[in-house]
This record gives C-alpha cells, sequence and structure tokens, in this order.
C-alpha cells in the first residue's frame, strides 16, 4: 500500500485505504453485496436479518439484530451497541457524520453536545430491535447505514482514535498489530464463519499482511517480481512500469473504473463562465482522449456527471461529441465577444491532476481565453477553492462517491449547498429545475432506486446540455496481483479489492 | 580557505565552513601587493593561464546564452511553446507516424529532428524547447537569489562588522536563526506558504506563482553562509590604519564603509559569487523537487527532474535530459568558481611562485569558536 | 568553562524559541490554511468546522495557540492534525532510520573526505589531483535526488543488485539492514565527499606553507612524521567541525530528499510530508531538533577543541 489509511479506527476512517480492509472487519446493519459492478452497489442485510422495514412517510427505519452475534473478542453482540456506536462515531468525531447528524432525530444536538445521547435511535436488547427516526425523509439513509463507520462496536468501547488498537467488530477479519503509517495485519477471525450471514464471504487467507511504502515505484515492482502479493487498487501505478506490467504480466493486471465524476468546474455566476456559450465552448473543444493518456490509461472517458455503474448514468450521446472541435470553440468564443477573457485555473499539485491542468490551461489558451495556473498544495486545495473570497473561476473537481447513489453526486450540483466556506458546488449551480427534480428523486429510498433510473439519467442530460461542468470521465484503478494469487476475486465498485474473496493459486 | 558549495540535502554544507573561517580568500587590496602588479590584474593573468577553469567557465556560458535563446529556439526549430501541449497529435519519425503520447500514457522518446528534438513529456510538450525555458528560469532564479544574497549579506556584513554592539548582536542572533534552522526545510516550508498566498514587500506585491518566490526564498536562505565570513573580515579592517586615517580626516560611517571597506572584502565576495549562483541553482531544483519552487505550468530544470523521475525506467529521458543539463550548468560554474578563488587566493595553489608578503587572516585560532 | 556553557544554553534557547515562532508565523500566514477545516472534512458543515475550532483552540489569540502548542511539545503529548496521532512516537518511529542514514554516511563521507583530500594535497598539480578535483566537483554538483533516482534505476532496476528503497530496522535483520542502507549511504556521501576532499585539500596545502611545518622539514624529521603529526593534525580541527555541522543536520532531519528519494520514512520525510499536509506541530517538532542537533553539536566541537588546542578560547 503506497499511502497510509487515515485512520485505522472504523469510527474515523473515511478513505479508501482505511475502508478496504474495514468493511470485512466491521459489519453494520446494511452492507454492499460482495459483487464486481453495478451489482456491488446493492443493499444487503449485514447484522440486521433483513432490509429495513420504512414508514410510509420515509421518516423510520426499524430492523432486527441477527440472534447470536459475537465480536472478535468473543462478547456478545447487543442491540444497545448501536446507538453508542453512533454516538461515538459523532462524538469522536468521523468527517462524514452530517450524513446522519443532518437527518437522525436528536443527532445534531448530540453532536453540539445539548443532548447526551441521541434520541432518534432506540434499541431493545431483548428482541433485538433497532428503530431509527429521521427528522425528514432521506433516500440515501440506507447507503449511509452502510457505511463502515456506522458498523457496531462494543459498548464502552473508549471514545478516542484508536487507530494504533483496533477496537473489536464483527467480519471476517480482525485489524490487529498496527504500526501506524508502516504496516498492519489483518487476521481471520474464527467467530464470524460461525455465523453465517448470508451473502457475506468468510474469507479464504489466514492473515493479510499490509505494508505501506510510500514509494509506489517499488510497491509496484514488488507486486511484479512477486515479492509482495497486491498493489493497492488506492495508489496510482507509477505510469512508468506500466509497459513492462502490460508485457509481463498480462494476465495479473486490469484496469477497473470506479464509480466517479472527474471534471472541471465553471463558476456560473462569473465572467466567463455565467456565458452558457463560454462553457459550451470548453465542453466542446475538450479533448478526452488526451486526458486519458495523461492519466496513462487509467481514466474512462465520460461527458456524463453521474458515472457509469451508479443508476441513473445516461445511455445517450455526448451532447457536444466526442470528438473534440477546437475551430467550432474557437468561432464559438469570437461570436460571444469572450477572446482574450481572463481566467485563472486551480489546480491540486498531485499527478496527474498537475498535468490536467497543464492540459485544461494549455486548451483555453488555444480556444482564445488568456488562463494562467494556480497549482496549490493537495491538502488546502478544496478549502480554497471552496471559499467565497477565492471564488474561483474554474479549475479540477472529482467527486469519487460516498455512497453509490445519484443523489450523492448531485450534492455538487444543489443549490442548496452552495456556502460561503467548504463549498462544493463550485460551479455555483443553482438552477430551478435540477431543485425541483432533486426535491422529489432525493426522498426515493435507495433500496427503491431502480424504479427512477430513467428519471435521474433525464436530469443529467439536461445538466450535460447546459454545460455546467465539463466531465472527462471516471477514475480508472489498477487490480494488479502477484501470480501467488487467483486474480478472479471480487473487484468491488466501493471498496477495491474485496480481500475476503482473495485466494492462493 | 574552501568554501564549497552547499549540499542541497542536508542544507547545512560545507558553505558553512566559510562562515566560520573569517577571511575567505586572501585580501588583495589589503596586503601589500607583490611585485608592483595590480592584485586584481594579478588574479587574471592566473585565471588566464587555468585553461580547465576557462573551459568550464565557457561551457557554462554557453548554457546560458542557449537558454536565454530560447524563444528563438522555439519559434523557429521546434515551432512549439513551452506549455503546448501535443497529446494527441502524432509525428513523423524516419517516415513513420508515431503518437507523441501513448495510448497508455508513455511519450514519445528523442527523435533528433526539429520537432521533439529530445523528445516529448507526458502532456506531449517538446522537451528541449522545456528545456531551454527551464533553463531559463533556473537561472534567472539563481542569478536573482544570488543578487539578493549578496547585497543583504553584504549589507549585513558591514553594519555588523562595522557598528559591532547591539547591531552586530542583533544581526548575528537573526543570521543565526536563519543558520540553525535546516536549509531545505525552511525553503519548503516558506515556498509552501508562499506559493499559496504570495508575497508582499511593502508596496511589491509578487503574486504565488512567480519566479520571484522561489529566488527570494533562496536569496534569503544563503545570507549568512555570505555575511558570517564579510562580518568577519571587517572586523579586521576597521582596526586598519587606513580606516584609522578616513575616520580622523572625518569621513561619516558610511563613506567609511563603501570607499575604505567594501573594496577590501570585494575578493571575497568575487569568490562567494560563482560559488552562490551554484548553490542557488541547486537548491532550486532541490526545491522544486519537493514541490516548492517554480510553479507549473511553467518549467525549470528542478520541476523537470522531478516529473521525470516517476517515468525513469520507461522514459528515462524525461530524467537524464534535465539532469544532465543541470549537473554540467552547475558543475561549469562550480569549477570555475574554483579557479577564481585560487587565482584569488594564491596558497591554495602550490605551483604559483608568486608570494604574498602576508596573511592578512585573523589567527585560524578564532574561526572555531566563531558561530 | 561554566559560562561558556550557560552563554551556550541561553543563545540555543533564544535561538529555539525564534525559530519555533517563525515556523509558527509561516503557516500561520498560509490563506485558507485554517486547520479545522481541513480537519472537519471535505463535506462537513460550517457548525461542524466550528466545532473543532472551539475545540482545538483555533479561535484563541495568536500568541495564546503558540504557547499552548508549545506546551504541549514540551511535555510530549502534542499531536498531528491530520492523523491526530503522538508526534513524539512518530519520530521515535522514525528516528532509526535516520539514524542509521546519518551515522553509517557520516563514516563513510569523513573517511573518503580525508583520503582524498590527502591524496590530492600530496599529488597537488599533478594529474591525480586534477581528476580527483574534478570528480569532487562533479559530486558536489549532482542534486542527491537525481543521482539517488539515477543510482536507482541502475542498481536496483535494471540489474537489481540494490533493494528499490525500504527501510529495514537493524534490529529486525542486521543483514538485510546493511542491504538497504548501502546505496543510501554511498550517494548522500558522494556530495560531501567532494565537498571534504576539496576542502581538507586546500587545508593541507595552506599548513603546508605554515613556518612551523617548514622548520620541522628543515630539521629533518620524516616527510611521513611531518604529514601526520603537523599537517593533518592541524588541517583536521576545520574538517571535524564542518563534519559535526554536516552530521548534525543530517541527524536532525536534514537529509529529507535522500531519505524521500531511498523511502526511509525517516525524520526528514516525516518532516517534509507535514510540511505538505501543513501540519504544524510535526514541523515544529523537527525543525527545533535539527536546529538543536546543530547548536549542541557545534558547542560540543568547540569544547573539544578547546581541549585539544590551548590557544582557542572558549567565548561562547
Amino acid at each position: 500500500m503506497g499511502t497510509a489509511p487515515d485512520y485505522l479506527d472504523p469510527q474515523l476512517a473515511y478513505t479508501t485505504q482505511a475502508v478496504e480492509a474495514h468493511w470485512i472487519s466491521y459489519t453494520g446493519l446494511l452492507t454492499y453485496r460482495h459483487e464486481e459492478g453495478e451489482p456491488g452497489t446493492q443493499l444487503i442485510p449485514g447484522l440486521a436479518d433483513a432490509l429495513p422495514r420504512i414508514s410510509d412517510d420515509g421518516k423510520t427505519y426499524e430492523f432486527t439484530l441477527r440472534r447470536g452475534l459475537r465480536y472478535s473478542d468473543g462478547t456478545a453482540v447487543r442491540a444497545s451497541d448501536y446507538p453508542y456506536s453512533i454516538e461515538r462515531m459523532i462524538r469522536i468525531p468521523w468527517g462524514g457524520r452530517s450524513f446522519v447528524t443532518n437527518y437522525v432525530v436528536g443527532a445534531a444536538d448530540f453532536d453540539a453536545g445539548r443532548a447526551r445521547s441521541v434520541s432518534g435511535i432506540t434499541a431493545d436488547d431483548a428482541t433485538g430491535r433497532i428503530t431509527i427516526r429521521l427528522r425528514e425523509a432521506y433516500g440515501a439513509f440506507s447507503n449511509v447505514l452502510a457505511f463502515p463507520a456506522l458498523a457496531f462496536v462494543p459498548r464502552g468501547t473508549a471514545i478516542r482514535n484508536l487507530s494504533n488498537d483496533p477496537p473489536p467488530g464483527v467480519g471476517a477479519y480482525i485489524l490487529t498489530d498496527v504500526v501506524p503509517n508502516r504496516s498492519f495485519t489483518l487476521r481471520k477471525n474464527p467467530e464470524f464463519a460461525s455465523f453465517r450471514i448470508p451473502d457475506i464471504p468468510t474469507g479464504n487467507l489466514d492473515t493479510i499482511r499490509v505494508n505501506i511504502v510510500s514509494n509506489t515505484n517499488s510497491e509496484a515492482q514488488q507486486v511484479l517480481n512477486n515479492q509482495a502479493d497486491i498493489f493497492d487498487s488506492g495508489d496510482t501505478l507509477p505510469p512508468a512500469l506500466l509497459p513492462q506490467i502490460e508485457s509481463q504480466a498480462r494476465d495479473r493486471f486490469a484496469r477497473k473504473p470506479v464509480p466517479s465524476t472527474f471534471y472541471f468546474f465553471l463558476n456560473t455566476t462569473k465572467p466567463p463562465f455565467n456565458n452558457e456559450k463560454a462553457r459550451i465552448a470548453v465542453n466542446m473543444a475538450m479533448d478526452r482522449d488526451a486526458l486519458s493518456r495523461i492519466a496513462s490509461g487509467f481514466l474512462e472517458t465520460d461527458c456524463f456527471f453521474i458515472p457509469r455503474g451508479i443508476v441513473g448514468h445516461p445511455t445517450s450521446e455526448c451532447p457536444y461529441g466526442d470528438r473534440p472541435d477546437l475551430a467550432g470553440a474557437q468561432r464559438m468564443l469570437r461570436d460571444a465577444g469572450l477572446e482574450g477573457a481572463p481566467v485563472t485555473v486551480w489546480g491540486q499539485e498531485r499527478s496527474p491532476r498537475k498535468e490536467y491542468i497543464d492540459y485544461y490551461t494549455d486548451l483555453l489558451n488555444k480556444i482564445g481565453f488568456r488562463a494562467t495556473e494556480r497549482i496549490i498544495a493537495d491538502t488546502v486545495y478544496f478549502p480554497t477553492i471552496g471559499n467565497a473570497r477565492t471564488d474561483p473561476q474554474t479549475g479540477f473537481a472529482d467527486w469519487l462517491q460516498d455512497f453509490p447513489n445519484p443523489s450523492d453526486f448531485y450534492l455538487l450540483m444543489d443549490g442548496r449547498s452552495i456556502q460561503p466556506t467548504n463549498n462544493q458546488n463550485f460551479s455555483k449551480v443553482n438552477d430551478p429545475f435540477i431543485q425541483r427534480e432533486l426535491r422529489r428523486l432525493n426522498a426515493v429510498p435507495a433500496t427503491e432506486l431502480d424504479s427512477v433510473a430513467d428519471e435521474w439519467a433525464a436530469l443529467d442530460e439536461y445538466t450535460a446540455r447546459r454545460a455546467y461542468v465539463a466531465v472527462y470521465g471516471a477514475e480508472a484503478v489498477p487490480k494488479f496481483f502477484s501470480n501467488k494469487l487467483n486474480f478472479d476475486s471480487v473487484f468491488h465498485p466501493l471498496y477495491f479489492n474485496d480481500w475476503s474473496t482473495l485466494s492462493l493459486r | 580557505m574552501a568554501i564549497d558549495p552547499a549540499t542541497p540535502d542536508t542544507g547545512t554544507g560545507a558553505i558553512r565552513t566559510a562562515s566560520g573561517d573569517s577571511v575567505v580568500a586572501a585580501e588583495p587590496g589589503g596586503g601589500a601587493p607583490a611585485a608592483g602588479i595590480g592584485p586584481y590584474r594579478l588574479a587574471r593573468r592566473r585565471l588566464r593561464r587555468n585553461k580547465v577553469a576557462l573551459a568550464f567557465g565557457a561551457l557554462f556560458a554557453i548554457i546560458v546564452i542557449l537558454c536565454f535563446c530560447a524563444p528563438l529556439y522555439a519559434d523557429h526549430i521546434a515551432h512549439t511553446g513551452p506549455n503546448d501541449n501535443h497529446v494527441t497529435e502524432k509525428v513523423t519519425v524516419g517516415g513513420k507516424e508515431k503518437d507523441v503520447v501513448s495510448v497508455s500514457g508513455l511519450p514519445i522518446g528523442p527523435t533528433w529532428q526539429g520537432r521533439f528534438l529530445l523528445g516529448a513529456d507526458q502532456n506531449g510538450r517538446d522537451l528541449a524547447v522545456r528545456l531551454l525555458y527551464g533553463g531559463r528560469n533556473s537561472l534567472e532564479v539563481g542569478f536573482i537569489a544570488t543578487f539578493i544574497t549578496m547585497i543583504l549579506a553584504t549589507i549585513v556584513g558591514l553594519a555588523a562588522g562595522y557598528y559591532r554592539g547591539v547591531v552586530d548582536g542583533v544581526l548575528a542572533r537573526i543570521l543565526d536563526l536563519i543558520w540553525a534552522y535546516p536549509v531545505v526545510l525552511l525553503g519548503i516550508a516558506l515556498g509552501t506558504s508562499l506559493a499559496l498566498g504570495g508575497l508582499s514587500i511593502g508596496p511589491i506585491e509578487v503574486s504565488g506563482n512567480s519566479l520571484f518566490v522561489p529566488a527570494v526564498i533562496i536569496g534569503v536562505v544563503y545570507i549568512p553562509y555570505v555575511a558570517k565570513p564579510i562580518r568577519g573580515q571587517v572586523l579586521g579592517l576597521r582596526e586598519k590604519e587606513f580606516v584609522d586615517a578616513a575616520r580622523v580626516q572625518g569621513a561619516s560611517s558610511l563613506r567609511i564603509m563603501a570607499r575604505e571597506i567594501l573594496p577590501n572584502v570585494a575578493s571575497t565576495l568575487i569568490v562567494f559569487l560563482p560559488l552562490m549562483i551554484a548553490n542557488a541553482i541547486l537548491l532550486e531544483a532541490a526545491l522544486s523537487y519537493l514541490g516548492a519552487g517554480i510553479q507549473p505550468p511553467n518549467p525549470s530544470w528542478g520541476t523537470m527532474i522531478s516529473d521525470g523521475i516517476r517515468l525513469i525506467p520507461s522514459a528515462i529521458h524525461l530524467t537524464f535530459v534535465p539532469g544532465a543539463m543541470l549537473v554540467l550548468a552547475v558543475l561549469g560554474i562550480n569549477v570555475f568558481g574554483d579557479g577564481v578563488r585560487d587565482a584569488l587566493d594564491p596558497r591554495a595553489r602550490v605551483k604559483i611562485k608568486e608570494k604574498e608578503t602576508d596573511k592578512v587572516s585573523d589567527d585560524p585560532v578564532e574561526f572555531a569558536v566563531e558561530h | 568553562m561554566a559560562r561558556f556553557v550557560i552563554r551556550r544554553v541561553i543563545s540555543m534557547v533564544l535561538v529555539l524559541f525564534a525559530i519555533s515562532v517563525l515556523t509558527f508565523l509561516i503557516f500561520q500566514a498560509i490563506p485558507n490554511g485554517d486547520p479545522a477545516v481541513r480537519l472537519a472534512g471535505r463535506t462537513a458543515t460550517p457548525e461542524q468546522i466550528e466545532l473543532i475550532r472551539q475545540s482545538w483552540g483555533f479561535d484563541d489569540p495568536l500568541w495564546q495557540q503558540y504557547l499552548t502548542t508549545m506546551g504541549k511539545i514540551l511535555s510530549g503529548d502534542v499531536i498531528s492534525y491530520t492523523q491526530q496521532l503522538s508526534v513524539m512516537s512518530q519520530i521515535k518511529q522514525a528516528l532509526p532510520a535516520t539514524l542509521s542514514l546519518s551515522i553509517g554516511a557520516g563514516i563513510i563521507w569523513l573517511f573518503f573526505g580525508i583520503v582524498f583530500g590527502l591524496f590530492s594535497a600530496i599529488k597537488a598539480g599533478k594529474f591525480t589531483d586534477r581528476a580527483l578535483t574534478v570528480l569532487a566537483l562533479i559530486g558536489v554538483s549532482t542534486p542527491v535526488f537525481l543521482l539517488g533516482a539515477v543510482a536507482l534505476y541502475f542498481l536496483a532496476f535494471k540489474v537489481q543488485i540494490f533493494p528499490n528503497g525500504g527501510y529495514v530496522p537493524l534490529t529486525q535483520d542486521p543483514i538485510d539492514w546493511l542491504y538497504h542502507m548501502l546505496l543510501p549511504w554511498m550517494v548522500l556521501s558522494v556530495l560531501f565527499i567532494g565537498v571534504y576532499s576539496r576542502v581538507l585539500r586546500s587545508n593541507v596545502l595552506d599548513t603546508m606553507s605554515e613556518d612551523y611545518v617548514r622548520t620541522a622539514r628543515a630539521k629533518g624529521i620524516s616527510e611521513k612524521r611531518v604529514m601526520v603529526r603537523h599537517v593533518l593534525r592541524n588541517s583536521m580541527i576545520p574538517i571535524i567541525s564542518l563534519w559535526s555541522l554536516d552530521f548534525a543536520a543530517v541527524l536532525g532531519g536534514g537529509a529529507i530528499l535522500t531519505e524521500s528519494v531511498f523511502n526511509l520514512h525517516g525524520v526528514g520525510q516525516y518532516a517534509a510530508d507535514s510540511i505538505q499536509q501543513l501540519d504544524v506541530p510535526p514541523v515544529l517538532v523537527v525543525v527545533m531538533l535539527g536546529a538543536s542537533a546543530v547548536v549542541v553539536l557545534s558547542a560540543l566541537t568547540d569544547v573539544l577543541f578547546a581541549f585539544l588546542d590551548p590557544r582557542i578560547r572558549l567565548t561562547g
């Protein structure tokens, strides 16, 4: 693994490197099917015995805990552990807790210290019943419940960062022997196999040792030479080694697109991109193939905001064509009188994002803008461009799903999410049609998403026609194993390599 | 005594020796010159005899001229700018069409023809064009930084050495501070901070992606290495008769510093000049390698190397070309600087017969306890 | 002596204070560098950010924030922003790699620096001297990250005789430790060898023209004895003081580039990573450690010389 997980405490972790270990070690009420592609985005019951019973107003979720569950340390799982786990997650605090605090009754009060517990979650140890009440209907709430951060930990687990000694959980593996930023080990959980939870694999390998080497070059070489077994899919495969990997290890290397959207935002409240013509010109001129090459092929080109693999991805043609039309774009700008308009392009330092911006800035100059580049440190990038004082014109943006639901992507197009700091709606889109559709579609429960797939697709086609952003594709990640492992393990769209389906050759 | 280039890795560098040693070169102006020939003429004559130093000096000069002619090359030979992307274009090499950047992202290697003479980078930009423009940026940073170092270090060294007392105390502490701060860490901390915020010194506003940001940082970081020996030398000089004589004649302090003392430390400054340029170029490369130097899309040798290292096994030309250029340029100026030092300080060269009458340096005993 | 020690300690405290203030201010000046926003994550609400700001004390006056941070550093329980891990334990983990690198490389560069420098001085003006001079200057002119990357390419990738970076603890496997350290040692040393051989060469030549050396020669003492007894001994003083400073700097996390090229996870790499994440506490700690290493070692060198050479007065 080339990047250390942000936290190994399940209720603090957010990054891919962390959750790929957590989702097989810490299970919540719901989880996802262990399969590739769109089926992998389907919710299944985890420690709950069935999918939730949702009230007609969409505000009450009811679960019953499976019987006989035990944590990896042998203690019994009780329903009352759940409210504790949620409270711990809020207190500790998990970066994504707003998914809970914004919706669950009493969670915001608890977060602010105004209440001693989350009043909206009740549990009964005797019956195993867990009830969650929401302030308003929130369609994606079932997706939220499937986060590893909302998994069960025993009541009384210390409310502080336990990354160095992760708490017990319910899952196929146990996280042990943590040396921060160096290594950790997943050991098979002997308890777990005895529960036989349907559709959740119990794991094949006895131990999985994860070493963190911040040099992805040596990581890739070790896998190539079979000294290490898995190249972490969250890492960038060194492009330099690609030719060698593609020739020597063809049968154990693949590029796997993940549900994500890479785009350039176009600030619709500021010249020149308040002019739709300017935005369309960018979309016309963009050579997505060039960006894919810059990404060493790790970009699956696309022009729609909802990515492939997520319900609602449009199947229609790109509204401004697939082939770049530089001359057309130049003409359009000239007609709109925008030739020579100054544009500052914002970007991140890390590769290939910096190279995307190098390309994009050159492109803007070619179609007639006067573009200059501002590359800033990765960590301050989003706080900076999300700050109203910066109010950037255009630049790099990406979105990797928090959960596989189109509403998660449209958070970035929602007029209500425009805010003075930490803004995520970088294009500052506030379109009445989008707002109206979102109000309706966001309320549809995640478990019934398929019924509104066409409506999401229609909305996304509208967004593409209005050219609110310039999408160029979805990120692809490497699946790259040593020859010791079978290559047929599951590559999950959310958690990448499913370590619980690995097996030795 | 040797003032050898700072080591951009540890940052301490052996330049520190110089800061301990009070006198760097013999003072041609201070001591009695040999046989009536002016000290600088003598030095020039010695330098002219040192063919190796001259050759390397010429190498450096050629690189400088080439780099400053970058726009000519870009317009008339390569027909592309340093930041022009040609990712999906094709180029004909030996009658065959080739991708500038392959589908899996591999850039083309040297074509040995007008377009993409030395190959392309991952964005399909002409490496030769970038090499020259990058060199221009690296050299400009090096020159500006050295200029800043020399000016400020001379002022600080003169003031501290001449006024002594409180002025010296305060300045010495500031120098100690910069000096004890790990150079590269200071550089990237400042670089990261300034690249985000830009720089404003009084009325001058410099935006974060300007070339002046790394130049100022490097310039400031190296001040102590020059200021300390100057100060030591001035301490000795201010006690000399000719300074007393000027003082008795009623010359102001400023005038004494400018007219009497400055010419006497000039040789030290001359010795430092090429070495500081070399160090500034190296430090710029190190900062760019750590992402705190020249801001993209503009190239510099350092950023080109650091971008290239990612692709080392499959496209070594991306690292090798700017790397070789950087090493050649720095080597050129280093060898030349070495020659200059030898010429000004004949004690370091055994073969030269002319003898300096006396060593002007303070007793070598003091240096160890100076810093 | 006591006066010397007291003065040095006072000046060290002053330098450390100033360095910590400077570091603190550099990071304060960063626009949008508000650590609360970064800690809160990309999707946090303004209330959550405010909460973090309060609980971490980011809305306290600047001087108070500085004092709190420094207090935590001195008591050893300072934690980093990005991962909220104990900085001290992180440094403790990084230290073995940095120690291995600095001690090993320090010995190598001192030894070869002296050997080449002496050789060059003895053969002054001859071909060997010229060749060594050019070699030394090439070493001095090559950025260590370039040398490291090229060395890795040829010696760890093309011909796989060395490992591709990484650190193996000495206590875990001494042979493997040595195997992993050899290339970083050599790469880091090249540049210092260049510097040291040049310094020593000119020192030796200087000393050889001193009166007492000429006197000794005139007295008919053997050339070898003159070299060792008089010339070398006196030329070594600046070399040792130079070495102690460079060694201190590498020890204090100065070899950032070598550590990151070879991925040693040392103190310097930790500091560089922290700077990139604008994580102030670790940067403060490493910078102060580095500075104290420099200050302490240079004071020790002075004391050592005062003992060795009675002519040197200790005047801090």
